[in-house]
């Protein structure tokens, strides 16, 4: 009689507990969709320290030690503080001690002592060229001891190549790490990585240490977030139409002025890390003349490419770094700006006269150069522009279009005039990569090897002890470029961030260079 | 039947191997390598040629072709520069969506597309044969990722019925079919539709009649049967036609596959991805014509008997 009883009250209370599972609804999951921009497309694997192309979510699923500002100063964040002794051969780090990853490891100074030596071999192995060890002070802080100083370190270890990994997880999961699996310490895990197709987080319940250039704190506010790489941009743009994405995190140009026109559709402005311009083949004659290298960078009007191309977006470029990067601010005179009556008389000047049929001529030669460019709808634009520009002072550019990587090992041949360029990069030493007389003719199109830049060039690399002292350097070294004309500036592209607003609402002003934890932690579904 | 399986295995082989030596030619004199998508604006000049050196792109190119060549004939395709996994991982989690959308493709435009061309074929200059007409030249003249776009358009943002793009299901896969299905009609109806007239024509036909069969049943019995043989032929080209279209509605409609991996190895100058996705498709290609030829050899005798 008992047991029957027992045997009863625990059917009723199965029951009651399944019927009041019944009624009391679950939260659903949240979810959003996000569409990738092309440049942060074909992602091959969340693993850092090994991969070659990484977008937007690594710096969700991982964390690093220090977070840089769309303004480029660095902020703490899995390391609390660091030092850097007066001659920069030591730097140590003192690092938060309630951070664990994904798999439940605990994050220490020995995980930074396994992970440093792993990019040895690999294609990243130049970030931390610089690091001869790293010793274990106690638990939560270490030393890098350096082979030489680097001041560029903090860039490094900001830089989503530097999200740091579990060390369990990576040596459990060899060579599929990255693919089939990735475990980081940061606000989103990874849940399903398809590579080239799309990639699905999850919210880390546990996630308490917010960089501080988040408001949001704690876990995630919003369950699940897929990012999708959509390769035809005339699809994304439909798909943002459907609600099929929520966010697109880089819009092209060509829609710009349709999505604007759309009342449920929110356009901000994300710190810019591009820059359009134009190299000058210094060795092809003209261009040898500096006079008639400064005329074709003063006929280039950079207020009417911003209009009518751009939309009003994005600045009129006047040097060759992006606004934001400290070097960018040089002494005014070095700005490169339009001018055409300069031009003109420059030419005049180097013995170019006006000829007839509007075309400059000197030695029965006629101003004829080439002017290359790569088969992109926005560079083709920009460089027919630029085409009428140039014809107005006299110089009659002939515009060849070719494919982007054919191009490149054109410019390896030393035959290009002009051309007009994109890059994409948030630090001073492009300088380096792209007028470095170690690397004529790609990425250095300008062919430029010229020894005060040079000297400049070597000081700025490796001369420099200290953040400060390399920012002059480059500064110098970026001042003595624009005096030399050896490219134009045409356009620092905004990058346009747009959203469906009667599904999220985004941060108004995206905080980081790279939407990361600080773009997506703050995002907020609208109800 | 034995000696024409023979006969075209014995060409069967030295097409695969001249299909080989183009591939490779091809990649290689288009100017651009990999390595200049591995470099990134922060390393030095010494990284790009330890890069080069390191995936065997310093060598000459006849060593590279000979040892792609000898690798492959033990199965192994190499290794993807850009995404450091091996080719045949690659091709293989790329193949089912490329399979899927090929087969139905195929299936659909050859069904509807013989239907359509026995009709026009049964009723030629009528109202209905023109409508059929213009709408296949339409499908073959416009560009498939035109086509894909339009589709879109209208099925997805006005009338909200798939979804623009991806994999979430099997509506997913309405318009990629669609779309290929239209573009890989015109052919089949085109021909059906000439060998329906010619049989027509012919004179069994005409004794067909003068013994008094009624029209149906010399339409369904005899000259559908007789009209579908250069059919065989046809879908074996079809299978070409199909596998380039998947490349580019594949890009548009974001869908994974071998046409999406190709597109992006070749941006890429992934050697080794696009030589192994490229010899899947023109493999593709020459299986398909093959097995048409068996086929047809099988349905006609004087193709079996060896008067081709």
């Amino acid at each position: 009689m008992a047991r029957a009883l027992v045997v009863r009250l625990i059917i009723l209370s199965v029951a009651l507990f399944l019927g009041a599972q019944a009624i009391v609804p679950s939260r659903a999951e949240t979810s959003v969709t996000i569409g990738l921009g092309l440049g942060s497309q074909g992602a091959e694997s969340y693993n850092p320290i090994l991969a070659t192309r990484i977008a937007d979510p690594i710096y969700l699923v991982y964390d690093t030690l220090v977070v840089v500002d769309k303004d480029f100063n660095y902020h703490p964040h899995l390391a609390k503080s660091w030092e850097t002794s007066a001659d920069g051969l030591t730097w140590t780090f003192k690092l938060r001690d309630d951070v664990k990853f994904h798999d439940g490891t605990k994050f220490d100074a020995n995980v930074i002592k396994w992970w440093v030596p792993k990019f040895a071999g690999g294609e990243n192995a130049y970030m931390v060229e610089a690091i001869d060890s790293v010793e274990v002070v106690d638990d939560y802080s270490f030393k890098f001891h350096m082979k030489h100083p680097d001041p560029n370190l903090l860039f490094n270890l900001s830089f989503g190549y530097m999200g740091i990994p579990s060390p369990t997880a990576y040596e459990k999961l060899g060579d599929k790490y990255g693919i089939t699996g990735a475990v980081g310490t940061g606000p989103y895990m990874l849940k399903e990585f398809v590579p080239g197709q799309q990639v699905t987080l999850t919210k880390n319940p546990d996630f308490n240490w917010p960089d501080p250039l988040t408001k949001h704190k704690g876990p995630a506010s919003i369950d699940q977030l897929v990012f999708r790489d959509i390769p035809d941009i005339s699809t994304t743009f439909l798909e943002l139409q459907t609600g099929g994405i929520d966010v697109w995190t880089a819009t092209a140009v060509d829609f710009l002025s349709r999505l604007k026109a759309q009342p449920n559709i929110t356009l901000i402005d994300k710190a810019s890390t591009g820059m359009l311009y134009l190299p000058i083949n210094v060795t092809k004659k003209p261009f040898d003349d500096i006079r008639v290298r400064e005329a074709v960078a003063r006929a280039i009007n950079q207020k009417e490419i911003r209009e009518t191309i751009f939309f009003g977006t994005g600045r009129e470029a006047d040097t060759f770094l992006g606004a934001a990067l400290t070097e960018s601010k040089v002494d005014p005179r070095y700005l490169i700006k339009y001018d055409p009556e300069r031009a003109k008389k420059l030419l005049d000047e180097a013995g170019w006269m006006m000829g007839p049929g509007e075309v400059r001529v000197k030695d029965g030669q006629e101003l004829r150069p080439t002017l290359w460019v790569q088969s992109d709808t926005t560079l083709r634009r920009v460089a027919e522009m630029i085409q009428a520009e140039l014809a107005a002072v006299g110089i009659k550019a002939e515009l060849s279009t070719f494919d982007g990587t054919a191009l490149r090992d054109m410019f390896k041949t030393g035959k290009h005039e002009l051309a007009v360029r994109e890059y994409g990069w948030s630090n001073a030493d492009v300088l380096d990569y792209f007028f470095s007389g170690k690397r004529l003719g790609f990425p250095n199109i300008s062919m430029w090897n010229d020894s005060k830049a040079e000297a400049l060039n070597a000081k700025a690399m490796t001369g420099a002890k200290s953040w400060d002292e390399r920012v002059k350097s480059f500064t110098e070294y970026h001042e003595y470029i624009l005096s030399q004309f050896v490219f134009a500036p045409i356009h620092e592209p905004a990058e346009i961030i747009a959203y469906n607003n009667s599904k999220v609402r985004l941060p108004a002003a995206i905080p980081a260079p790279m939407l990361g934890a600080s773009t997506f932690l703050d995002m907020e579904l609208v109800q | 039947m034995m000696m024409a399986l023979a006969r075209r295995l014995a060409v069967f082989i030295p097409s695969f191997l001249l299909l080989t030596v183009i591939i490779f030619l091809v990649i290689h004199i288009v100017p651009g390598d990999p390595i200049d998508q591995l470099v990134k604006a922060g390393a030095d000049a010494a990284t790009r040629d330890r890069l080069m050196a390191k995936y065997g792109l310093d060598q000459p190119l006849l060593v590279q072709y000979w040892t792609w060549l000898g690798a492959m004939l033990t199965g192994d395709l190499g290794e993807s520069i850009i995404q450091k996994r091996p080719v045949a991982d690659l091709i293989l989690q790329s193949m089912p969506y490329t399979l899927t959308l090929g087969i139905l493709s195929l299936a659909l435009s050859t069904v509807i597309g013989v239907f359509l061309g026995i009709l026009s074929g049964a009723l030629p200059n009528s109202i209905f044969d023109r409508v059929v007409n213009a709408i296949v030249i339409v499908g073959a003249s416009v560009p498939t990722f035109w086509l894909g776009l339009f589709l879109i358009m209208l099925f997805s943002v006005e009338l909200r019925l798939v979804p623009v793009s991806g994999t979430g299901g099997a509506l997913s896969l309405v318009l990629p079919t669609a779309t290929l299905t239209l573009s890989g009609l015109t052919l089949v109806t085109q021909v059906m539709r000439q060998s329906v007239i010619a049989t027509t024509r012919s004179d069994f036909v005409t004794l067909l009649h003068g013994r008094g069969f009624s029209r149906f049943y010399i339409q369904s019995r005899h000259i559908v049967w007789h009209g579908l043989i250069p059919i065989i032929t046809i879908v074996g080209l079809q299978i070409g036609w199909i596998v380039g279209g998947a490349v580019t509605v594949e890009v548009v409609f974001g869908r994974p596959g071998i046409g999406t991996l190709l597109i992006k190895a070749i941006n890429q100058r992934d050697f080794p991805l696009i030589q192994g996705a490229l010899l899947m498709l023109a493999g593709a290609v020459i299986l398909g014509n093959l097995l048409a030829d068996l086929l047809q050899a099988g349905i006609d005798p004087r193709i079996r008997l060896g008067a081709a």
